[in-house]
């Protein structure tokens, strides 16, 4: 039979529809209907000067706002040929690995929440508060920051902000490795976790699965590797499993939050000295830039006439992981319980995956699809 | 069974008992950090209406801007409104208001301004975007001497910061006004200098009443007017000879006055202006029958066109400067009467 | 006797269901932290549940998508009587900066339902979630209460026919497939 859940269900954050085809309990196939958060972004930043651009952006998608607005402003920093001072290069990755570090513990608390181990989805969410207090204190607000303009950032940090943000993940660092244990060695996570939704490597090589997810099934590839600020400032290591499972993808998450607390503590001991902020001149041109976001690479192309935008195209991950997850993952999973599981395990973020409607003109109503981007070897990006 | 070990353990833990034993609800979650980002604050004070900040905005409906209704005593201000059902708290309209100390407030911003050039003149030469006729004659005139002007978006624009104030651009422009120099200091002798000029000149023609009043339709009335008692006044104001001259010279090329003149004896009380006038200035009393009132008057020629009796005569004046020195200079104005039809439809 | 005692349990026990009709998330997320241990939603008698058929509030969080403008309607005739909605968020108040040319957005959602309370912010700070649902959720629902037993006819009218055009829509929707 099929079974229908969503768009509205208490198992989704995000209103989406997956249909399961099942035979009992067994799930044997998976399809997912897209299109209840198309708000036509890309349509409306047409036409819109960077300024403006810059905020719609950031409401692609909530939870990674901010490495939205980063890629947009590096994509216009590519244009004119320049980057912003280093002090600003240092803040964005100290914002970058904050929101990480929040969005990766949403995630877990989310797949806590639907294997119902309520302890642990507190924990999370327990751990993550503070987290949002230090990006309201760097940014001014806990979810849209409204703090990366092209050619640097907004507002300037001092030490005493430097301090507490020290302060908040210190205590983090202190009490993290409990809650990695307890999800480690949890017994019934472990039964749940193990072995269910699985994805191998040349699996996610087809459906282009990437971040923590394609991590997780043994792809070794992080797009940080290649930005010049992690590249040439920082010492840090790609996080990646060979489990393929909902657990690996799940500890994956909670290894990179590991990674990222280091990466802050350098950015603070580190952090240079000057400005913050400069200005930069637009000229006509084309670019594109990839970052990595808290779920995979995100990508941006945009066209500018110098003062407007004069198009602009987002590729973002979770449409290449949801798919990923219905396609590989979702094929012949023990219960629907264990579905839903898997489903949440992929840290699904719909709000990301539509922007792009095409209408067929053939008559039989509206279908959503999502036009082939054109995005050339890596070779491109590092040689600039 | 290890599992229940294992929670027996988590809740034995001495933090969790204290959590446990009072637990509520922290005051500290109402608080926002120092450096949360607010809705904005508005200063009406300060505001210059220039609407920086609705163009500014990114979101539609979040903010713009109101002017409150004129009192007796003073003129209504305009200011902006934030609209918090659509404001988004991104702090851009502060970031983008001009006015200093600044009329949004919302959070910090670093924004980057153009620091302010050091004029070797007390002028500042601009182009009117809408009179410009993209001949480039300046660009060619000022390549020779300091290379300021130059094509950006095929329009010529002025780099403020190379140029020398020679004026050789505005003489060799075709269009008169294109390219203007203007004082930046000293701004508020300039408006009573062409508030006095103006009131003058009006004084002078309103003399001259009678003689425009019997004016045939296509003829036009003249008078020399000589500068020296004007130029008196304004030294009084401001002892600038070049300042003084400008004013004048943008005052005679910009301005074109309405007259309004009224003539009783032709009135027959029909009272069909009084409901007409949109300012009031014309009334009617049983005793002194219909009666105009000049200072209220707008010259909006309402009047002229309602009255079937040719009470009210409606004329246009004009004004020239002639190319000589300040002292013996005279102002040519010309007076004709209006080509508006009228009658009552 | 009985309605006070009504009034009583109502207020002190409220299922909440969140529906995203299309923002950025964001709001979505200030509401999951708001069930974290600092805020603790629960201690306050609010207990979240995504199922709109035993909802006693309707959170709605995102400006109207193509889809969800029938879908909106439908769901909110599937909610049992008494029913608040809050808007959270400035999506479903303005559109927020989607709701310019060129978008397919449909805001407010007030056009759509009746909305009792909203919450403006983009998104709003958890501590405003908390004040705006604590100032208005109990109070209103007790009152809402109240008012369907004193006019149960026009009430129940009115859901008539609201399920009447869920209904109907719904069978055109199963045409068009």
């Amino acid at each position: 039979m099929i079974l229908p859940i969503g768009p509205v269900h208490p198992a989704l954050k995000e209103p989406l529809r997956l249909k399961l085809k099942t035979r009992g309990e067994r799930v044997l196939e998976a399809e997912i209907d897209y299109g209840y958060v198309h708000r036509g972004i890309e349509r409306v930043m047409k036409g819109k000067t960077w300024q403006k651009g810059i905020y719609l952006s950031e409401r692609v998608c909530g939870i990674c706002s901010y490495i939205h607005t980063q890629t947009f402003a590096e994509t216009f920093e590519r244009i004119a040929g320049e980057r912003a001072p280093l002090r600003a290069q240092f803040l964005r990755v100290l914002t970058n690995e904050l929101d990480r570090i929040q969005s990766h513990l949403l995630a877990n608390s989310t797949y806590f929440k639907i294997l119902e181990h309520e302890t642990l989805f507190m924990y999370m969410l327990y751990l993550r508060e503070p987290i949002m207090d230090a990006i309201e204190l760097l940014t001014g607000n806990r979810v849209n920051m409204g703090w990366n303009v092209v050619g640097g950032v907004k507002m300037d940090v001092n030490q005493s902000h430097l301090d507490s943000i020290l302060k908040i993940i210190q205590n983090l660092e202190d009490e993290y490795d409990r809650y990695v244990e307890m999800f480690d060695h949890g017994p019934m996570i472990g039964l749940r976790s193990h072995d269910v939704g699985k994805m191998t490597r040349e699996e996610a090589i087809k459906a282009r699965a990437v971040g923590p997810i394609g991590r997780a099934s043994g792809l070794k590839h992080d797009l940080r590797e290649q930005h010049h600020t992690y590249k040439d400032h920082f010492d840090w290591k790609v996080i990646w499993r060979k489990d393929q499972d909902n657990y690996a993808r799940t500890m994956n998450r909670f290894d990179e939050i590991t990674e990222s607390i280091k990466l802050i503590k350098q950015v603070i001991n580190n952090l240079p000295e000057g400005e913050v902020r400069k200005q930069i001149n637009i000229p006509a041109g084309y670019a594109e830039w990839r970052n990595e976001a808290p779920r995979g690479e995100v990508t941006y192309m945009i066209e500018t006439n110098g003062n407007l935008i004069k198009n602009v195209s987002i590729r973002t991950p979770s449409i290449m992981n949801i798919d990923a997850c219905a396609k590989y993952m979702l094929k012949d999973v023990a219960t629907v319980a264990d579905a839903l599981a898997t489903y949440a395990s992929v840290d699904p973020c719909i709000a990301c995956t539509e922007r792009v409607m095409i209408v067929d003109e053939t008559g039989k109503g509206q279908e959503y699809v999502y036009p082939d981007y054109k995005i050339p070897y890596l070779k491109d990006k590092t040689e600039d | 069974m290890s599992s229940v070990i294992w929670y027996l353990y988590e809740f034995a833990r001495k933090s969790w008992a204290e959590k446990f034993a009072n637990a509520r609800t922290d005051q500290e979650i109402m608080e926002t950090p120092s450096r949360f980002r607010d809705f904005p604050q508005v200063r009406k004070e300060y505001c210059i209406a220039c609407g920086a900040c609705t163009a500014a905005c990114p979101a539609p409906m979040a903010i713009k801007l109101v002017r409150t209704s004129d009192s007796a005593h003073e003129e209504g201000i305009t200011y902006p409104i934030i609209n918090t059902r659509g404001c988004i708290r991104c702090g851009f309209c502060a970031e983008v208001c001009p006015t200093d100390p600044k009329t949004l407030l919302c959070g910090e911003n670093h924004l980057i301004r153009e620091k302010f050039t050091i004029l070797p003149v007390d002028k500042m030469f601009v182009i009117d975007d809408y009179l410009c006729i993209r001949c480039k004659k300046c660009i060619k005139t000022c390549s020779e001497i300091a290379g300021a002007i130059s094509e950006v978006d095929k329009k010529p624009v002025i780099d403020q910061s190379k140029c020398i104030g020679c004026g050789d651009c505005i003489k060799n422009c075709p269009v008169k006004g294109a390219i203007k120099g203007i004082f930046i200091e000293n701004v508020e002798e300039q408006k009573a200098i062409i508030n006095m000029v103006v009131d003058v000149l009006e004084a002078r023609i309103e003399a001259d009443q009678d003689k425009i009043m019997k004016l045939e339709p296509e003829e036009i009335y003249k008078i020399d007017f000589p500068l020296d008692e004007l130029v008196d006044e304004a030294r009084k104001i401001i002892p600038n000879d070049e300042l003084i001259r400008d004013s004048i010279k943008k005052v005679t090329d910009r301005l074109k006055m309405r007259i309004v003149t009224w003539d009783d004896e032709k009135c027959t009380n029909c009272r069909l202006c009084v409901g007409e006038c949109p300012s009031g200035a014309i009334t009617y009393d049983k005793e002194k029958g219909v009666q105009r009132n000049p200072d209220k008057c707008l010259r909006c020629s309402i009047c002229y066109q309602t009255c079937p009796f040719g009470v009210a005569g409606f004329y246009v004046a004009r004004f020239l400067l002639t190319e000589t020195a300040l002292e013996d200079g005279i102002i040519r104005i010309t007076v004709k009467p209006s080509q508006l039809p009228i009658g009552v439809d | 006797m009985l309605d006070s005692l009504k009034d009583i349990i109502r207020k002190s026990s409220i299922h909440a269901c969140l529906v995203s009709t299309g923002g950025c998330n964001g709001c979505d997320i200030e509401i999951v932290a708001l069930l974290s241990p600092r805020y603790d939603l629960e201690q306050y008698g609010i207990y979240f549940h995504n199922n709109p058929r035993e909802a006693d509030v309707i959170l709605i969080a995102g400006a109207v998508t193509e889809q969800w403008r029938e879908k909106l309607q439908r769901i909110y005739a599937k909610a049992p009587e008494p029913k608040v909605v809050v808007a959270i968020g400035n999506c479903p108040l303005s559109g927020d900066v989607f709701n310019q040319e060129g978008s397919s957005v449909y805001a407010p959602v007030s056009d759509f339902i009746p909305v009792d309370a909203e919450v403006s912010g983009c998104p709003p700070r958890p501590s405003e979630i908390l004040a705006a649902i604590l100032a208005v959720g109990p109070d209103a629902i007790a009152a809402k209460g109240r008012l369907a037993k004193g006019d149960q006819k026009a009430e129940a009218s009115e859901e008539a026919e609201l399920n009447q055009k869920a209904e109907a829509s719904q069978k055109g929707g199963e045409e068009k497939v």
